[in-house]
């Protein structure tokens, strides 16, 4: 009778364990899906290029939607990356060099964020401060569902319209065996963390 | 009144609802005072601070965007612990180079220029580790002192030593106070546990040797 029981408790062990671990794969490899948005485009009064990074195609992206007439400005948006560097002053710089009219090129200095939300809330701030009343949020791609959602709840307390894209051509580079290179395996998983997390601390919902 | 009785009576022959009214609220104070002290222990164990000895160079990691690493890296070397620092960076976009901004951060706070030096593109730990490596054997270097945050610190020394077993190396990380990470009741703090959380599924890949 023991033995049975003993049996049974063992059985029921290997059994959740293995059910656990094929979860586990199955939420792993379905991570591109659940994290990454249909990209889609609109004609906006402010492009928010929120997206700067070497591994990105962003800054030409932000040019072309610029040069097909989706928006008339650019901020482009970051904290510090190092010592008193902002990548957004130097994505300035870029679309300057790419032909852009520097006029209708803005900077947004943000503080290190401890979550989006915190970050998002001063951006919706400084477009309603500049009147703008739709917006198109540039980002990566491994962030677009869940950004899309927390930026959209927040801008529209604001009362501003949002749509959330990202260069096709990022999602492509990420999600091509992805599971096999260190940097997007990272990507995937830290934008994962994050949705969770945020759940658990009101000044990050 | 019966029905209390009958609670009451029924509660009398049962051993098993007797034991369980006894030890539920023992375990659940263990729960509630273990969890806390285990939670804090589990994040004390990612530090690693070693009694800091005079060596040939000092490394201060990537990746900080404060530059806090940078500025204990420069305390270091201004206290004379080393006689040449390293810093650690990579092309982050278009136009900047965190290593780059990192050497003039550290020009800055009194470290001569000709004693700095830089390893580029070092997009994780372990490649970072290997360009050190290649650093110390080009010029020679037999120690070196280590600084990175306090979460980093002990998976940073571990994957280093690991790349270069026949040079010593000491950890002297960020001190864990606001606004770096801080062990103490992490899971409080929104920041702090995204950092933990992070650590130790790095701390997984490192020893799985998994993606690099």
């Amino acid at each position: 009778m023991e033995l049975k029981v003993k049996r049974k408790f063992l059985r029921t062990i290997i059994i959740v364990l293995a059910l656990f671990i094929i979860g586990s794969l199955l939420l792993f490899f379905s991570l591109p899906r659940l994290l990454i948005a249909p990209t889609q485009v609109e004609k906006v009064d402010v492009i928010l290029h929120n997206a700067i990074d070497a591994r990105t195609t962003t800054d030409d992206y932000v040019a072309e939607l610029y040069r097909l007439g989706y928006a008339g400005k650019i901020v482009c948006i970051s904290p510090q990356a190092s010592w008193e560097t902002y990548p957004a002053d130097y994505a300035r710089k870029h679309l300057i060099y790419m032909g852009i009219p520097e006029q209708n090129i803005m900077v947004l200095h943000l503080p290190i964020p401890d979550c989006p939300a915190g970050s998002f809330r001063l951006i919706a701030d400084y477009v309603y401060s500049q009147g703008w009343k739709r917006a198109l949020l540039i980002t990566y791609p491994q962030q677009s569902r869940y950004e899309g959602w927390l930026a959209g709840k927040i801008f529209e307390k604001q009362k501003i319209g949002l749509v959330v894209t990202y260069p096709p051509d990022d999602e492509d580079e990420l999600t091509t065996n992805w599971w096999r290179e260190h940097w997007k395996v990272q990507r995937m998983i830290n934008a994962a963390i994050v949705i969770p997390l945020d759940r658990f601390y009101s000044e990050c919902r | 009144m019966k029905k209390f009785e009958q609670i009451l009576t029924f509660f009398k022959q049962s051993r098993r609802l007797r034991r369980v009214v006894i030890f539920a609220p023992v375990i659940l104070l263990a729960v509630y005072f273990l969890v806390p002290a285990g939670l804090n222990w589990l994040a004390l164990s990612l530090i690693r601070n070693d009694q800091v000895e005079e060596a040939d160079l000092i490394v201060a990691l990537g990746g900080d965007l404060r530059c806090e690493r940078e500025r204990r890296a420069a305390e270091l070397y201004n206290q004379g612990l080393g006689s040449k620092l390293v810093v650690n960076g990579l092309q982050y976009s278009w136009g900047v180079h965190t290593a780059e901004a990192a050497k003039r951060f550290v020009v800055r706070l009194g470290v001569p220029e000709r004693d700095v030096l830089m390893t580029c593109d070092t997009y994780n730990t372990r490649t970072e580790a290997q360009e050190l490596v290649k650093l110390m054997r080009r010029y020679g270097f037999k120690t070196a002192i280590i600084v990175t945050s306090s979460s980093h610190s002990r998976r940073a020394l571990y994957t280093i030593e690991r790349a270069a077993p026949d040079f010593k190396f000491y950890s002297s990380p960020v001190p864990a106070r606001p606004p770096e990470w801080q062990p103490r009741n992490w899971w409080t703090r929104r920041g702090d546990v995204y950092v933990t959380i992070r650590e130790f599924l790095s701390w997984i890949n490192t020893l799985l040797n998994a993606w690099s």
